[in-house]
């Protein structure tokens, strides 16, 4: 419990200190209105799979088929909406089928993964990562590599509307990562995610079952795959296969960064949200000073090793710690 | 008890490509040729040999993400290299490329052993520190035939032998044949013979058991990722002279998942400790018989990704559960 407030402290000062660095080197650019709008326009679509990722490490695994998830399941739901014209029924009731779509590819694509890791027993990491070819695979075959485009105009408002002035994905991103807290702080499935990863061993002898736990992750982490495709469709009106291809480190990166444990055990939705404004803010910042998406990749890696290495020092020190403690209390 | 099982499962696999050869035959006879046969080893050796580094790191319980951004990276370094020198000479181009390439994999082994971070986080970013740096100072540009230093050309035409077809006109089996024989010598001998291999092959059962019978953990590991960053390196050159094209921007992911896909279904274990490059050159031949012929079976490229995909899961979900069926017996056995 120490440690999770500590982390996101440290979480919560760095964001401050990227924000002032920031607004300092780019005083009418950064601190604007109009640069925050963008920033929540973006991120919820990465950030959902930021989440859906630390949701698999906290069970001990990792999800590497989210980008082709969400990029099937926008494919399938799109080539139903662009269809709106000739439907003829009415906008809501193919708004409403088009999100029903979306959210049960997610969801069946979710199953398969958990199926293969829960039973056959496959590590996570191979597992999802054939998943992920076999997603794209299927998506690649729908579209024949081209994309797909024009919805309805009233869906777009997914991902180009606002309410009350903040735009529509921000108020998704922020309900569903609510959901997501409530799911894994104060229900059973959390808490058996959370004693599945520290120890697949003691959570089978308390009783949990540990097939039924591992499927509901993977779902769970492919519906937040699912709505964060919405989010992608509506707001470019059109879908390809391939989009987003840099998103699947995003997200591992922000999931490690938000202080999820990649041996399992330990996640904070709080923790990656503050991850997610972090890279969101230096990514904006970056890109107002011009630097080359190029360049953006190397920060991305080179941000990811200095997280883990601050990791590994923590470690040290809280074991030296808990070690010191113990020979105190023998003295 | 082992040793059978993994015997099994390669035993399997070549039941799978030849009947999957005999069904590409009867659908096209000019598949069984040996002029296909020599073509099809000049296009996939760079991609065995990706595959043999793999490998090495899985036995290991290691992961390696980055080695197709090393390939790229040592690749397109070494031509620009070679241009700007004006020296012609393709073991220059090996040297300059084998330099960065251990370079690399020294690097990733610094984050690995030093800060214990997992190897896949690590080579995950380490791909992305690598590869950008390249865009960001090096270049974008792609070099292309004309630009291209001989040296690579001609490489990639050279021929261990050439055999004469009924018109007159030669074809032959490429040299990067020699190249991958030697690199699977290489390597089957440094995991039969020497200390380190045992370790390598150690590391995978029980890191811990390791470190108690006195193997060097830290220089096991640095061995294992400048091995593979070699390796790459090497790939990277095969690469270039097989396409007589260098683009920087090019990052093989796609090349990436079928290179694993290869090595695991050749029956290495993910977690390490198990596994025989037998098996894993037997993946290759699987995989890339399915890349480069699905169009000979009048199915369009479209459903490649999704066949290497579908081969990935049901390949590992049928070798885990026949190891857990395997368990099972003999765990039933001990209690007879």
């Amino acid at each position: 419990m120490n440690t999770k407030r500590s982390n996101n402290l440290t979480l919560f000062c760095i964001f401050i200190f990227v924000t002032a660095l920031m607004s300092i080197f780019l005083p009418s650019h950064f601190m604007t209105g109009r640069n925050f709008a963008s920033m929540g326009r973006q991120f919820p679509e990465y950030g959902l799979l930021s989440l859906a990722n630390m949701l698999a490490m906290v069970t001990g695994g990792i999800d590497l088929s989210v980008v082709s998830i969400a990029s099937l399941a926008g494919v399938i739901s799109a080539s139903f909406l662009a269809h709106y014209a000739t439907l003829g029924m009415s906008t809501a009731a193919i708004i409403l089928i088009g999100v029903v779509i979306a959210l049960a590819v997610s969801l069946l694509c979710g199953l398969l993964n958990g199926l293969i890791i829960a039973y056959a027993r496959v590590p996570a990491i191979i597992a999802t990562l054939g998943t992920q070819g076999l997603f794209l695979g299927i998506s690649i075959i729908i579209t024949k590599g081209a994309g797909i485009g024009g919805f309805p105009p009233d869906f777009l408002f997914i991902g180009n509307g606002a309410l009350f002035g903040v735009p529509m994905q921000f108020i998704i991103f922020i309900v569903v990562a609510l959901l997501v807290g409530l799911v894994l702080t104060r229900t059973p499935q959390g808490f058996s995610m959370l004693m599945y990863g520290s120890s697949p061993l003691a959570s089978r002898f308390s009783g949990i079952n540990n097939e039924r736990v591992i499927i509901n992750t993977y779902m769970l982490s492919g519906l937040l795959a699912g709505v964060s495709s919405l989010i992608i469709i509506s707001g470019v009106n059109s879908i390809r296969p391939g989009y987003g291809v840099d998103y699947l480190l995003l997200s591992v990166l922000i999931a490690v960064l938000g202080g999820t444990d990649v041996a399992g055990g330990f996640g904070s939705v709080l923790g990656v949200t503050l991850a997610i404004f972090i890279m969101q803010a230096l990514q904006s910042g970056l890109n107002i000073l011009g630097f080359s998406p190029f360049f953006k990749k190397f920060i991305w890696g080179f941000l990811l090793i200095l997280v883990m290495i601050f990791h590994y020092y923590r470690r040290m020190y809280g074991q030296r710690r808990i070690i010191r403690k113990a020979a105190g209390l023998q003295l | 008890m082992k040793t059978g099982i993994f015997k099994r499962n390669e035993f399997y696999l070549l039941l799978v490509i030849v009947v999957f050869g005999a069904a590409i035959t009867i659908v096209n006879p000019a598949f069984l040729t040996v002029e296909n046969m020599f073509d099809l080893i000049r296009s996939s050796s760079g991609m065995a040999i990706l595959a043999v580094g793999f490998f090495v790191v899985l036995l290991s319980g290691g992961i390696d993400l980055s080695f197709p951004a090393v390939a790229i990276v040592a690749q397109y370094i070494t031509v620009n290299a070679i241009i700007a020198l004006g020296i012609d000479n393709l073991w220059l181009a090996f040297a300059i490329s084998s330099v960065i390439g251990i370079a690399f994999g020294a690097v990733n082994a610094f984050f690995i052993s030093f800060f214990k971070i997992p190897t896949m986080i690590a080579t995950l970013a380490t791909m992305n520190i690598f590869h950008g740096l390249l865009l960001e100072f090096v270049g974008t540009k792609s070099i292309n035939v004309g630009q291209l230093p001989h040296c690579f050309t001609n490489f990639g035409l050279t021929n261990l032998f050439t055999l004469a077809r009924p018109d007159g006109s030669t074809y032959g089996l490429s040299v990067f044949f020699a190249v991958l024989v030697g690199v699977v010598l290489v390597t089957w001998v440094i995991l039969r013979f020497t200390v380190m291999g045992r370790a390598i092959y150690a590391m995978g059962g029980n890191m811990e058991a390791v470190r108690r019978s006195g193997f060097n953990i830290r220089r096991t590991q640095f061995f294992i990722y400048c091995y593979v960053g070699l390796l790459a390196s090497i790939m990277g050159i095969i690469h270039v002279s097989l396409i007589r094209y260098s683009n920087p921007t090019y990052i093989i992911d796609s090349d990436m998942m079928h290179v694993i896909a290869a090595v695991v279904l050749g029956g290495a274990s993910i977690l390490g400790g198990s596994g025989t490059l037998t098996g894993t050159i037997l993946g290759v031949i699987m995989i890339s018989l399915l890349e480069k012929n699905l169009v000979l079976l009048g199915l369009s490229s479209y459903w490649q990704q999704f066949f290497v995909g579908l081969i990935l899961v049901l390949g590992i979900s049928i070798t885990h559960i026949q190891k857990r069926i395997q368990g099972r017996r003999s765990l039933a056995l001990a209690r007879e």
